[in-house]
């Protein structure tokens, strides 16, 4: 199976070269990687708890959700940073993972939920302080799964055939 | 001593249960991210609270008392999940560095969080031992993912 031609102009750019074989900065990178999914993974699954019902039950929903959006924003930019930047450094391996594609998918998946359930649910938390609607616990649940699925995923990359050395 | 134990460990039938399947190792791996998430998530919504970060309508103690719980479940599912990976591999683990390092700080954190953090939470508590505490938390949980992350790289 051949790649597509940018893929290796991609793994021949000084980038990725220095973060494939400089020795300190992929571990680091995906020391940042994972330090991104324990803040974004933490305040995405309170904010999606409290949604459900079973964590912070006292506070407010729109309390919880908005306070916790920034960390929850800061997570998102820096997993995603890093990621491409992981990403950038062996992309012909990573094209013949299949776990790859399919943490691709999940996280195409992530998008198309913050989009179809932004209007009624994430835009303003404000009216789920009286109740809580089945929308906004049904994106609650799809976002946990769509997360776990994600380190699963990235998970299993390393046990990939095409990362087999 | 020691090395019976870890070879034992190594022989144990979970560990074989755990080497008889390629997927079985990933999931166990996965299971403990969630896990740290859960628990340094929770942590870090406390200590971003004592910093003045977030959260900031409630008082540390109400959002500490919230997310206790979860904090101790998050625990359990590392060190389960830690505990099984350790025993496929006892021996390489225990002769790495980074492994090594990473349990020296996991005590600390682990013996902070149950004493220090604790009364740092509590209403009361002084402002600026409180915001050390919580950068001293913060630092400590980050220095475990780290070095849990360079096992592979040493």
């Amino acid at each position: 199976m051949t790649e597509p031609p940018i893929l290796e102009w991609i793994q021949n750019t000084w980038l990725s070269q220095a973060i494939r074989e400089g020795g300190l900065p992929y571990p680091v990178i995906g020391g940042l990687h994972l330090l991104s999914i324990a803040l974004f993974g933490g305040m995405l699954l309170f904010t999606d708890l409290r949604l459900l019902g079973w964590a912070m039950r006292d506070r407010k929903v729109s309390e919880v959700m908005l306070q916790l959006q920034p960390w929850k924003w800061l997570g998102f930019v820096v997993v995603t940073v890093t990621g491409i930047l992981l990403v950038w450094s062996e992309p012909i391996r990573l094209y013949h993972s299949p776990s790859f594609w399919v943490k691709m998918v999940f996280f195409t998946l992530v998008g198309l939920h913050a989009l179809a359930f932004r209007p009624a649910v994430y835009r303003d938390p404000a009216r789920l302080d009286s109740q809580i609607t089945g929308q906004a616990k049904l994106a609650a649940a799809l976002s946990m799964i769509l997360w776990a699925g994600l380190i699963v995923c990235g998970r299993l990359i390393a046990f990939d055939a095409s990362f087999d050395q | 001593m020691v090395n019976n134990v870890l070879r034992w460990l190594v022989n144990s039938p979970w560990s074989h249960w755990i080497n008889s399947y390629e997927w079985i190792f990933p999931a166990i791996q996965s299971v403990h991210f969630i896990g740290f998430a859960v628990s340094i998530g929770s942590i870090a919504i406390v200590d971003l609270r004592l910093l003045g970060f977030g959260m900031r309508r409630q008082a540390p103690a109400e959002l500490a008392a919230d997310l206790d719980r979860w904090t101790l479940l998050g625990i359990a599912m590392m060190l389960v999940t830690g505990f099984l990976m350790f025993s496929t591999d006892a021996v390489t683990y225990h002769n790495n560095p980074s492994f090594q390092f990473k349990m020296t700080c996991l005590m600390v954190a682990l013996v902070f969080q149950f004493t220090i953090h604790r009364r740092a939470v509590r209403p009361g508590a002084g402002p600026v031992g409180a915001k050390l505490t919580a950068g001293a938390s913060l630092l400590l949980w980050s220095t475990v993912l780290a070095a849990g992350r360079m096992i592979a790289f040493v």
